[in-house]
C-alpha cells in the first residue's frame, strides 16, 4: 500500500472469544481449588491475519475492514496502517470455522488473509 | 469516466434498485473505456474458469487471487481448498460477469453511457476491479511495496491507474451509503 505514517499503538481486535474467556476464568476456580477444564476443539483459539500487499489501495483495505468486521472508522484505519507498516495484522480471533469464514470473505475482497493458531 | 454519487438525502429505503440494494450512484463510461473493461472482465472469467477446470494454480496471478489460507499446515490448507475453492472462484467469476453485463451495451454504443449502481452492484464492481488490479500487477511484476508501476508497458500502467481511480471512487460511494445507513439507524 502507498503512503507513510507512524506505526499504530496497541491494536484492538474483534473479540469473539471474550465472553468465553471470562467464563473460563470464572469456571477455573471453584472454592479456591483449581481444576482443569476440558477444552472442546471448537474453542481452541485461532486468528485471522491479513498481510500487506502492494496492490490494494489503503482506502480500500480500511473500508473492507470497516465493512466486514463492523469496526469504527479509526480502528479500521489503525489496523490498515498496521498491515501496511508491520506487514500483517490480526483482525479477529475465535474458533477455526469462524476464522475460515472471515478468510474466505477477505479473499473475495482480494485481500491476502490466512488462518493461524492464536499465540499462547 | 466519471463516478457520480446519489445525493445523501436520496440514500433512503425508498430508493430501491432493480438488482437488489439501494441505488447509491452511477458511473459514466466512454465506449472505449467500456470496451477495454469488457475485454478485461471476459479474460478474468476465462482465467478463473480455467483454474476451476485445472484444479491447481500454475499461474502466479491466479495464486494471488486464490491464496493459501494456511501458511504452515498443508493438511488444513488442502482441506480448506476442497471446501472453499470452487465457491470462491464462482463468486469471483460473478463479479467479473457483473462488469461485463453492465458495460457491454456501452461498449457497443458510440456515445458515453451511464450505468446505475445499487449497493449490490457496486460491491461486485469494487471486488471485480480489485481482482483485475491483482492480475495486472502480477503481469507488471509488482510484488512488494515500492515496486514501480512505471516498469510495465505504458498501456498496462494506464489501465492500472484507471482501475485504482475506479476502486477509490467506488469505495467512496459505498462509504457514503454506509454512513447514511448508520445515520438513519435508530
Amino acid at each position: 500500500m502507498g503512503g507513510v505514517t507512524p506505526p499504530p499503538a496497541a491494536t484492538p481486535m474483534v473479540d469473539e472469544k471474550r465472553d468465553q474467556q471470562v467464563d473460563a476464568q470464572r469456571d477455573g476456580k471453584l472454592g479456591g481449588k483449581l481444576y482443569e477444564r476440558v477444552v472442546h476443539a471448537a474453542e481452541v483459539p485461532w486468528v485471522i491475519v491479513v498481510w500487506n500487499d502492494p496492490v490494494n489501495l489503503q482506502s480500500y483495505v480500511a473500508w473492507v475492514f470497516r465493512r466486514h468486521f463492523a469496526l469504527d472508522q479509526p480502528t479500521a484505519h489503525q489496523l490498515m496502517m498496521q498491515v501496511h507498516t508491520a506487514g500483517r495484522a490480526t483482525l479477529a480471533h475465535g474458533n477455526r470455522e469462524h476464522m475460515e469464514r472471515h478468510t474466505e470473505a477477505m479473499h473475495e475482497y482480494g485481500l491476502w488473509a490466512t488462518v493461524e493458531k492464536a499465540p499462547r | 469516466m466519471k463516478i457520480v454519487a446519489v445525493p445523501s438525502h436520496a440514500l433512503g429505503p425508498g430508493n430501491v434498485g432493480s438488482t437488489g440494494g439501494i441505488g447509491i450512484g452511477s458511473i459514466v463510461v466512454e465506449p472505449d473505456e467500456a470496451r477495454v473493461l469488457v475485454s478485461l472482465s471476459q479474460q478474468m472469467q476465462s482465467l478463473l474458469a480455467d483454474a476451476l477446470e485445472i484444479g491447481t494454480e500454475t499461474d502466479t496471478a491466479v495464486q494471488r487471487l486464490l491464496p493459501n489460507a494456511y501458511r504452515d499446515d498443508p493438511e488444513l490448507a488442502d482441506e480448506w481448498r476442497r471446501f472453499s475453492r470452487r465457491g470462491l472462484i464462482e463468486r469471483k467469476i460473478g463479479f467479473a460477469r457483473t462488469l461485463t453485463t453492465a458495460l457491454t451495451p456501452v461498449a457497443a454504443d458510440d456515445a458515453e453511457g451511464t450505468v446505475s449502481l445499487t449497493t449490490d452492484a457496486a460491491l461486485d464492481w469494487v471486488r471485480g476491479i480489485g481482482d483485475l488490479r491483482l492480475v495486472i500487477a502480477d503481469r507488471m511484476g509488482i510484488v512488494v511495496d515500492g515496486d514501480d508501476a512505471r516498469a510495465g508497458e505504458p498501456g498496462l500502467q494506464d489501465l492500472y491507474e484507471l482501475l485504482a481511480w475506479m476502486q477509490d471512487g467506488l469505495v467512496q460511494l459505498l462509504e457514503a451509503a454506509d454512513d447514511a445507513a448508520l445515520e438513519d439507524a435508530p
